[in-house]
């Protein structure tokens, strides 16, 4: 505020001089007017005639009296400030208005004399000082801010966006990423100019400002991040609808996940697979099921993630549109038992004409050779998750060579592996369980969800395996 | 024997053994009476519970209340004068000052336990493939790591929470000092039982057991819910002693506005574990039940639906993550303010923020629910849920911020732990918000930065207050001080190790590792990062042993404190001696001003008050 009439009240002539060669040349304002007084009906005098806009008034001078001072000062009605200045302890200034002064704040300055020891140190609010160190800490932040920015854009955070449904998912996270930056910058920044800034020097005794809080600074940093968070979930809302935007067209696909795979079943073309392709920009339309426990359906460069629950009443759905071609992975998210680590099946994302060429090819490979069908039967039910085919260990005994083969089971009896007992091996797999297997470990299901028929098939499969 | 047998903790070990062994003879006796052969999982589950109160039994907690029952008298816990030394930290005591730091000890050994379980599985995660523990074991271990940790941190704010609220409230005890000592000792055992379950199968589901997997999870999966169950009747019973201590043993003048801030973070921390807690026990229950008796709750074939389980879990999961934070944010708001010499900024508005995000957290626990397959047109609601939690954490935040400028901070090791804990807790909580908007977190969830973000909220918002409350509280308990090199070393080992290990985890999260995997796809090419997460687990590891060493080394070698050594102006500094002396404050006390007058000369928080003559 530019001040024209400065008036200084002090019984020390030291200080009125001082303060007036300081103020003239740090304000250099050439309309500047500048009187010294010292004496206490000076000061009201000037007061009453000369109407100053600023008062200066030393503190430790007791010649003045402030009660009478006080009294006038308030009583005006012309626009008038005191600022009070306290050389003796520790160079304080508080600056009063006469608008604004409070009733308690005068009741506090005319008491002052009694407990001048006590308060001494209580308003010393350095408000030149404290806007410098606002300044340095607003361009901090600013400076962090960008630098936090530009390093979470630029290290590796996400994967490729590979679906329709991942570029607003994208566009949230991206504002994310800059809010965490501000937010991140601003508190840290405070807290290390603070550290830097405030920190005990050795020796010091004293305390840190008396500032117990205020207000409307807690009501500001409340209603802001309210605003923010609100926005934010309106963000949320908006980019979950664009992921659920419904293709008509879309091409449905089963997916059914159980321990330890995955099993795509195409209804429109009669195919079941254990490798999802998917053509090109067409919408497919998942509908997730599980035969056991919960899964859950993530292809990372989709974005979309969908839990997979047992029970024909639960079938759950999600949607997405493939945007890139190549080979990704669907990986079960969710915990689900031993093999959890190893659930992932390919995930193929084609032009529509290789997409039409695979359906050929797969109704093709149905042949008639039994061999051949339980071999896709195998691979669609997940056995081959856990029973290998070349011999090498897995969760379950190999299948090759398992036919014909003497077993001793874990209750010490010995059977000979023929059709009957892969049967039984397959719908009742605990009755017996070979030794160096636990028992519960394979599914109890099979005898539901396979047909009798391809299960007799997976048998001639596994004797095929010499 | 007689004189090993005077140690309570063995009297109780064995109360648990033939605890243990009665239930299995008892339902083995009752099925052979009914002609069926011996079956393992009901004995063991009924031989669990019975351990758990043959070790209360043995320990003498019921004692007072079998004489009340005999028409027996029994002394005032007030007139009990315990023998110092040693030897009543392994037994029964109703001194709330022991009972705290028995939960210290009880917290720290389950830290080294559940933090060791993680040290194993990260060695593993170094390199794809399996190179030293079957996949079984992996997904065992982290589901034990998740559970003793979990139960660590709920004996880790009984901890600072026991030890110091009747101190700053000016009480001479808790309200109910047996009730207090009955909690304490119902965890002990009820942690055994959950270690147990290792040695009893193990359990593959993780520390949050969803059904249908816990269903068909090995036996060690059982002694999880016992354990589980006992440990939550404890925090229930903790909780509704410190909300009574907190609002009926104030000292005269402490009106609720003039408490130390760490009492109303205490009182919004008890609140949610007072009415919360009951959730978990029934959730676990329900599914303990469908496996002992067939109820099929949570079976969709019979009519259940797996959903309703994670709708339960969640109730009571969510708010306890705020059970576990709000004492450390508590230690954060009560510490600062005597480490910087100013006031805390907007004390009212930092304790309503503690009761704002206990009652928000009630209202947001399907956010774990976002992919779960639940309604989904209850998805967008509980996003708005969820994100308003951000409101009154910010509060918290604002206020150190503004507590700390203009201050004159001084960098003892408790403070180091503080300002660590603000910005660890900053790194957690700005992570929370993308996982609370639904689309973003269709792609987080399950994720590795799950992982980081939890971890950062727990190490923020615990951890480090945790040692923050013990480096600041150690001279009152031992007299002593903690070793300051050896704490510097520690902050200056734990921060970065933590903040590298929290980040990395976020980073291959978003980038598509899951988590809870044994094993990842070496193809997705995280192997570097995978080894880096777990040198810096090491370094949080070593730095913990140091901090141990230093703990107990301390106790016989530290620097002898007989004064107030941080220069608090909280009531067990001003007025109390130290050690802190058996009943608390040998005169009473009054309250005649606010606690953070820092900076206010001649201002005063507590006074003793003068004895009446002819009382």
């Amino acid at each position: 505020m530019p001040y024209h009439r400065v008036l200084i009240a002090s019984a020390n002539p030291l200080f009125g001089q001082g303060l007036e060669k300081m103020i003239q040349r740090q304000w250099k304002n050439p309309q500047l007017e500048i009187r010294r007084v010292d004496s206490n009906e000076a000061v009201l005098n000037e007061m009453q005639n000369w109407s100053p806009d600023l008062i200066i008034l030393d503190y430790d001078d007791k010649t003045i009296s402030r009660a009478e001072f006080l009294q006038e000062f308030v009583a005006g009605d012309q626009p008038m400030q005191v600022m009070l200045v306290s050389l003796k302890s520790s160079g304080a200034v508080v600056v009063y208005d006469r608008r604004t002064l409070t009733p308690a704040q005068a009741e506090d300055w005319l008491n002052l004399p009694k407990f001048s020891q006590a308060t001494s140190e209580h308003p010393p609010i350095q408000r030149r000082s404290s806007m410098k160190h606002f300044v340095i800490v607003g361009v901090l932040i600013a400076v962090f801010t960008a630098v936090i920015y530009f390093l979470l854009s630029n290290i590796p955070l996400l994967p490729i966006a590979a679906s329709v449904q991942a570029q607003p998912i994208d566009e949230l996270f991206n504002l994310h990423f800059f809010m965490i930056s501000l937010l991140f910058s601003l508190i840290v920044v405070f807290l290390g100019y603070s550290i830097v800034v405030f920190r005990h020097k050795p020796g010091e005794e004293e305390d840190g400002a008396y500032i117990k809080g205020n207000n409307p600074l807690e009501i500001i940093w409340t209603i802001i991040p309210l605003g923010i968070v609100i926005y934010f979930a309106y963000l949320g809302s908006v980019s979950l609808a664009e992921t659920r935007r419904a293709d008509p067209q879309a091409l449905e696909i089963k997916v059914v996940a159980g321990q330890w795979f995955w099993r795509f079943e195409y209804p429109d073309y009669g195919i079941v697979s254990n490798t999802m392709v998917m053509p090109v920009n067409k919408q497919a339309h998942l509908k997730l099921t599980s035969l056991d426990v919960i899964h859950s359906f993530w292809v990372p460069e989709f974005r979309v993630k969908q839990d997979t629950l047992p029970g024909e009443n639960l079938v759950r759905e999600l949607r997405v549109t493939p945007t890139e071609l190549g080979e990704f992975k669907v990986r079960c998210a969710e915990m689900c038992g031993t093999s959890h680590a190893y659930m992932e099946s390919p995930v193929i994302v084609v032009t529509q004409a290789e997409f039409d060429q695979w359906v050929q090819d797969q109704l093709a490979a149905l042949g008639a050779d039994p061999v051949a069908r339980g071999e896709v039967w195998a691979r669609n039910n997940g056995c081959l998750s856990c029973h290998s085919v070349d011999g090498s260990p897995n969760v379950g005994p190999t299948w090759k060579g398992l036919y014909g083969l003497t077993h001793e089971l874990t209750d010490g009896s010995v059977v000979t592996v023929d059709d009957e007992y892969l049967l039984t091996a397959i719908i009742n797999p605990n009755a017996q369980v070979p030794k160096g297997f636990a028992p519960g470990v394979m599914p109890q299901i099979y005898q539901d969800t396979i047909p009798e028929q391809q299960i007799l098939e997976i048998i001639e499969y596994i004797k095929s395996l010499k | 024997m007689k004189g090993i047998l005077s140690y309570g903790i063995l009297r109780g070990l064995i109360g648990q053994i033939v605890g243990w062994a009665a239930g299995i003879g008892l339902v083995t006796g009752i099925r052979a009476l009914m002609g069926l052969a011996y079956k393992a999982e009901p004995a063991w589950v009924v031989g669990a519970a019975l351990g758990i109160i043959g070790f209360l039994i043995g320990i003498g907690a019921f004692r007072d209340w079998f004489a009340w029952a005999k028409g027996e008298e029994t002394p005032d816990p007030e007139e009990i004068h315990e023998e110092p030394g040693v030897k009543r930290y392994f037994g029964y005591s109703l001194d709330h000052k022991v009972i705290g730091v028995q939960y210290a000890f009880l917290s720290l050994f389950l830290l080294v336990v559940g933090g060791s379980f993680a040290l194993i599985f990260r060695v593993e995660l170094v390199q794809t493939g399996m190179q030293w523990v079957t996949l079984n074991f992996f997904n065992t271990l982290i589901g034990m790591h998740g559970m003793t940790l979990i139960v660590s941190i709920l004996m880790g704010i009984s901890a600072m929470s026991n030890y110091a609220v009747p101190l700053l409230i000016g009480a001479k005890d808790m309200a109910f000092p047996r009730l207090n000592a009955f909690s304490f000792w119902l965890a002990v055992p009820a942690s055994l039982v959950l270690v147990s379950a290792i040695f009893t199968g193990g359990f593959d589901t993780g520390w949050t057991g969803y059904p249908p997997l816990s269903i068909r999870a090995p036996m060690g999966m059982q002694m999880f819910f016992v354990a589980v169950f006992f440990a939550g009747w404890s925090s229930i019973l903790g909780a509704l002693n410190l909300i009574v201590t907190i609002l009926r043993m104030r000292a005269p003048g402490m009106k609720m506005f003039r408490m130390p801030i760490f009492a109303w973070a205490t009182l919004a921390t008890s609140i949610i574990a007072l009415t919360a807690t009951q959730l978990i026990g029934t959730s676990f229950q329900m599914v303990s039940f469908e496996r002992l008796f067939g109820m099929s709750f949570f079976d969709a074939t019979k009519g259940g639906n797996p959903i309703l389980f994670q709708h339960l879990f969640w109730f009571y999961s969510h708010p306890a993550v705020y059970i576990f934070v709000l004492p450390g944010l508590g230690i954060i708001s009560e510490l600062l303010p005597v480490f910087v010499r100013k006031p805390l900024f907007g004390y009212k508005w930092v304790a309503m923020s503690s009761l704002g995000i206990a009652l928000v957290g009630f209202l947001v626990w399907a956010h774990h629910m976002f992919t779960s397959g639940m309604e989904e047109y209850l998805r967008v609601p509980f996003m708005y849920s969820t994100l308003l939690v951000a409101v009154p954490t910010g509060i918290k935040f604002f206020s150190w911020v503004a507590t700390m400028w203009m201050g004159r901070i001084r960098f003892q090791v408790p403070m180091l732990f503080i300002i660590g804990a603000i910005i660890v807790f900053l790194m957690g909580g700005l992570s929370g918000p993308p996982l609370g908007t639904v689309s973003t977190n269709l792609h987080m969830h399950d994720s590795y930065f799950v992982v980081g973000h939890f971890h950062a909220t727990m190490f923020g918002g615990f951890i480090f207050p945790l040692f923050a409350a013990i480096y600041y509280w150690y001279p009152k308990v031992t007299g002593r001080k903690m070793n300051d090199l050896l704490g510097k070393i520690h902050f200056y080992m734990l921060t970065p190790g933590f903040l590298i290990m929290s980040f990395g985890q976020m980073q291959i999260g978003l980038l598509g590792m899951r988590r809870r995997i044994a094993d990842y796809d070496p193809a997705q090419g995280f192997e570097t990062a995978h080894l880096i997460i777990t040198i810096a687990g090491f370094m949080v590891a070593l730095s913990v042993l140091i901090f141990l060493i230093n703990l107990f080394v301390s106790a016989k070698r530290g620097e002898v404190v007989t004064e107030n050594v941080w220069q608090s102006r909280s009531p067990e500094w001003t007025v109390l001696p130290t050690p802190a002396p058996m009943h608390n404050y040998p005169q009473p006390i009054r309250v005649v001003g606010d606690p953070y007058d820092y900076g206010l000369k001649g201002a005063r928080y507590v006074e003793i008050l003068p004895q009446q003559a002819g009382d």
